[in-house]
């Protein structure tokens, strides 16, 4: 006989009274279970996060076909993503200029790529597979509290995946036209107490095909990287990760010197690039209590840009007098080198201007100063930098949490050419976040870091934000943040002049010789200065799986360093100012258990002092993607990404990835097709960046076991 | 002459009186009422006293007592009017070398223990009383605090796949899908993975071989980095950051006990998931996940009344 439970009323009862778990109650698992989703540990929900975050998972860095992470970020709202060159990626948030994309924050597990000297993200170089990649986080707004100065307009934080979760062999090929040729190979493996991951890759490409003028585009690449990550528990509250990478290739580049005197034809084929990046870092965690924990981060990263070309000019371009003149007057020694020709004798100017002036016409007429010669140009650099950081994390209560901490890092970037030497930077960094949920539907954030950089002197920024949450997943969010972006070396220090070695003919008595124009940074730039104004609404309506983000915003940046970095008249100053206005949408919806639809919008209205700024702004962009799951190991994914016009020029394309998953015993192989296809007939950023076709099709095969 | 009365002599008296007490209450009572409820475990301690000592009150009509296992004779050698109360293993291994021997509770065992210790058949005049979540009231559980969920990810071991056909059994009349996946080789998480990816969520089966300290810490964090909420495998576990269970605590177990014992042992069940039971939250969990935090005592009177209208 079964007994049947007992009466209701003394259940319903017993229920209303059940109280706390009892710590020596036999009957609850007395396992010494570690305490693993601390409150340190566990994060704000996306309805409560104090700004507007895309998250791009693996699901979709897969589906997206992209061989780049400049690729992926179209996926982002208001990401503006331009090409200077096949191998050199400018992306900025919403906007300024195209040239130079340099206000944007990017980590790799915590490590800024950030170049030290000349502020620039090499997208191409940074060594990391995008196969070793799990997630990118991209905070979309200023946040100079949680990501240090440059995190000026956006943060780009890239996840690579946890050891532990790279157990196990996977070897990939992608091979397509446009020289597509691609390869990762990983090896995974665990132990008691920790997980190692080692991958190698490489890339290849052709880049664009061809210049405006119809010639070939040298913009091609290839590159090999090396990637070793470790984890490993020393005890319940110790861990330690640490990474090192390299990354070794070649960049082309198209040979762009002109010769400043008419009649000179000499000259090279290329200003290519070697280019090698090593990066290794060490992370010691520290949880003291489920309430406490800590963290020590150091790394040290290198850069190194090997580029030397062959440059031809006129002899007296090596003139000393021709070079005094320059220091001198720079606009009378430009007019007089421009219409040599024309002068019979020295353009009116200063006695001192004129008596060289006549010093250089007469070397011009009568002392082979027309002669054509030619050398070496090495644009060479070595930045390096050096990072220690310290984050304390407290849980005070239930409802209060202070994020705190202290980094350190130091610059250093050494060029010939540059910075005539070495050039170094200090920077000290304090930094505090508190988050304060004041009720079940309340929650402020607010912090500040104080910033102290020994070439552009010290700031504080402050940040705040509100979130009301109508239920835990529904939340509406105010913002207000200020951000700062230091100069960079190059901007603020550059002391820019090309010495031309191995010259073809002595020039003055001399086998090299420095080149008469020289550029020198203002040494006094301040820090540009942005203030953010957001509202956001951010839900995520369970019963039909549609995660919904939509933000308003209002940024302006003031102490614009604008000018463009050229090294005849270089001014640069902190005159300028942008203002950024308009609206954000992001729609993640889970259709079905096999659909995901994926929408992004953006309208940015741009304005700036320096219309530069407002070139690579496209006032409407956006991505559109279906991904499907078709069964029996089929799979698609469909993307439209547009731009209305970025630098002018309009970007549509579509790209489709049908994908076969095919079981061979214990192992998996997948063999996909990738087909991308431009709806526009316009050139990509800049005129000189044209594809003869217009779709590029290319397969990859991956092998897991 | 007379003496006061000694402390002796009232010592004396008191101690005739309780037996004639004891006697009376032998003589009078009746018999099914009055019974000799015996407790035993390999180990005794803090715990197994409180909860002798919690029995005791509850059932003051009977004799409870414990007796640690090394002390007792074989199981055929004790009266069968005796109710035995096993509370570990060990003293399962002790009681099942005989197969006569007084009726008995067993408590403190799981599915995948008895089915390790006992095959598929249960000895005559022992009742399993399963300590394991059942599975249908954790299934009830998130489809009260996740109604959206619809695949539910199940991991399994060698030990725990038998329990794959009653959980599919139990998932199919609610209309929910289970996505399982073997799981041989704790220091491979490939498996983890490949789950994570076809899942709304993750049910916890009570298996140590899977969800144990070692394992705890990769299965969470893992999961929650694909913000997948775990639900079980076991009370100790929500804790450590799973996000809800239901369990059985003392009082539960206690109020189960008092209501078999009223019985005749005849009458007892070969085995038996308690009725009485409870449901626990982590709302740190809930709140980073964007879930409306568990109301523990609520939901344990959904289930409750759910299971009573199946």
């Amino acid at each position: 006989m079964y007994l049947g439970p007992p009466p209701r009323s003394s259940l319903v009862l017993a229920l209303l009274f059940s109280g706390p778990l009892l710590a020596d109650d036999l009957f609850l698992d007395s396992q010494p279970l570690p305490q693993v989703l601390t409150a340190t540990r566990l994060k704000q929900s996306a309805a409560a996060v104090p700004g507007s975050m895309t998250v791009i998972d693996s699901e979709l860095i897969k589906a997206s076909g992209a061989r780049d992470i400049t690729e992926l970020l179209r996926l982002v709202p208001g990401m503006m993503v331009g090409y200077t060159t096949g191998n050199q990626a400018a992306v900025n948030y919403h906007g300024t200029n195209a040239s130079d994309a340099r206000r944007m924050q990017v980590l790799i597990d915590g490590r800024s790529v950030y170049r030290a000297g000349l502020a620039t993200v090499d997208w191409s170089d940074i060594p990391v597979a995008m196969e070793d990649i799990e997630r990118i986080e991209v905070f979309r707004g200023p946040n100079t509290v949680s990501y240090g100065a440059n995190a000026l307009m956006a943060v780009v934080n890239i996840l690579t995946r946890s050891p532990a979760n790279s157990q196990g062999t996977r070897m990939k090929i992608t091979q397509g036209e446009r020289g597509i040729n691609d390869y990762y190979a990983s090896q995974g493996v665990g132990w008691e107490t920790g997980n190692l991951r080692l991958s190698v890759s490489g890339q290849q490409d052709d880049g664009f095909d061809s210049d405006a003028l119809g010639a070939d585009r040298r913009d091609s690449r290839r590159l090999n990287r090396f990637s070793l990550a470790v984890s490993q528990t020393l005890n319940q509250q110790q861990s330690i990760d640490w990474q090192f990478n390299a990354k070794e290739g070649s960049n082309q580049r198209p040979y762009t010197y002109k010769p400043v005197f008419d009649g000179i034809t000499e000259g090279g084929t290329n200003s290519d690039v070697t280019a090698k990046d090593y990066a290794g870092s060490l992370r010691w965690n520290f949880d003291f209590s489920p309430e406490h924990s800590l963290y020590i981060q150091g790394s040290a990263q290198q850069w190194d840009r090997r580029q030397i070309w062959k440059a031809c000019d006129a002899k007296v371009s090596f003139s000393p007098e021709l070079t005094q003149l320059w220091q001198l007057n720079s606009n009378y020694a430009e007019k007089l080198a421009r219409h040599m020709d024309n002068y019979t004798s020295a353009p009116p100017g200063s006695a001192a201007e004129q008596a060289l002036a006549n010093q250089v016409l007469d070397q011009w007429k009568n002392g082979g100063g027309k002669d054509s010669v030619c050398g070496n140009i090495d644009q060479s650099t070595r930045e390096s930098r050096y990072d220690l950081e310290l984050q304390d994390t407290l849980s005070l209560t239930d409802s209060l949490r202070l994020v705190s901490g202290m980094n350190y890092r130091y610059d250093r970037a050494d060029s010939d050419t540059y910075f005539n030497g070495t050039l170094d930077d200090n920077t000290w960094r304090l930094f505090g976040h508190l988050e304060w949920r004041a009720s079940e539907h309340w929650l402020l954030q607010g912090g500040a870091m104080f910033e102290d950089t020994r070439l552009s002197g010290n700031s504080l920024t402050p940040r705040v934000a509100v979130n009301y949450l109508i239920n835990p997943r529904h939340g509406l969010r105010a913002v207000y943040s200020e951000a700062i972006r230091s100069p960079d070396m190059f901007e603020n220090n550059v002391n820019w002049s090309y010495r031309v070695t191995n010259l073809s003919s002595p020039a003055y008595g001399q086998n090299s010789g420095q080149y008469f124009v020289k550029t020198r940074g203002p040494g006094n730039l301040d820090k540009e200065r942005m203030r953010s104004r957001e509202l956001g609404y951010n839900g995520f309506f369970a019963d039909i799986g549609l995660n919904v983000d939509v933000k308003l915003f209002y940024d302006e940046i003031t102490d614009m360093i604008s000018e463009p970095l050229r090294n005849n008249q270089y001014i640069a100053s902190n005159a300028n100012s942008s203002r950024f206005t308009g609206t954000e949408t992001q729609l993640d919806w889970r259709v079905s258990a096999s659909d995901r639809l994926r929408l992004t919008y953006a309208y940015v209205d741009a304005s700036a002092t320096n219309p530069l700024d407002q070139q690579q702004t496209a006032r409407n962009s956006g991505s559109a993607g279906w991904l499907r799951e078709w069964g029996q190991g089929w799979s698609s994914a469909l993307f439209y990404y547009g731009d209305d016009a970025l630098n002018q020029y309009r970007f549509e394309r579509v790209d489709m990835r049908v994908a076969k998953r095919i079981a061979l015993g214990k192992a998996n192989l997948e063999l996909a097709g990738m087909l991308q296809q431009r709806l526009d007939n316009q050139p990509t950023t800049w005129a000189d960046n044209n594809y003869d076709q217009r779709h590029v099709l290319y397969f990859s095969a991956e092998l897991e076991f | 002459m007379s003496h006061p009365p000694s402390w002796m002599t009232h010592l004396f008296t008191a101690r005739v009186w309780r037996r004639c007490l004891l006697l009376a209450s032998l003589l009078f009572a009746t018999p099914t009422w009055a019974a000799e409820i015996l407790l035993t475990a390999a180990e005794d301690g803090p715990g197994v006293q409180a909860f002798v000592q919690a029995l005791g009150q509850k059932r003051p009509e009977d004799r409870v007592t414990f007796t640690p296992l090394k002390d007792l004779p074989a199981p055929a050698h004790l009266p069968s009017t005796v109710r035995l109360i096993l509370l570990d293993l060990k003293s399962l291994d002790w009681r099942l070398q005989d197969n006569q021997g007084p009726p008995t509770l067993v408590l403190r065992i799981s599915r995948l223990q008895a089915r390790q210790h006992l095959g598929h058949s249960v000895p005559p005049r022992i009742s399993l009383l399963w300590s394991d979540p059942p599975l249908e009231r954790q299934l009830r559980l998130i489809a009260d605090i996740l109604p959206q969920a619809r695949r539910i990810g199940v991991l399994y071991g060698i030990d725990s796949e038998f329990l794959l056909h009653e959980l599919r059994q139990h998932a199919t009349s609610m209309g929910l899908e289970i996505v399982s996946q073997p799981w041989d080789n704790i220091n491979d998480s490939r498996p983890l993975q490949t789950l994570f990816k076809s899942s709304d969520v993750l049910l916890g089966l009570d298996d140590p071989q899977l969800y144990n300290p070692k394992t705890a810490k990769n299965l969470l964090l893992s999961s929650y980095a694909r913000q997948l909420p775990l639900i079980g495998p076991n009370a100790g576990f929500v804790k450590a950051g799973s996000l809800a269970s239901t369990y059985s605590d003392q009082s539960d177990w206690l109020d189960v006990l008092d209501r078999l014992l009223d019985h005749s042992p005849s009458s007892w069940p070969r085995s038996l998931y308690p009725e009485h039971f409870k449901v626990v939250g982590n709302p740190q969990v809930a709140r980073s996940l964007g879930i409306e935090q568990v109301d523990e005592a609520a939901a344990a009177v959904r289930l409750a009344e759910g299971e009573k209208r199946p």
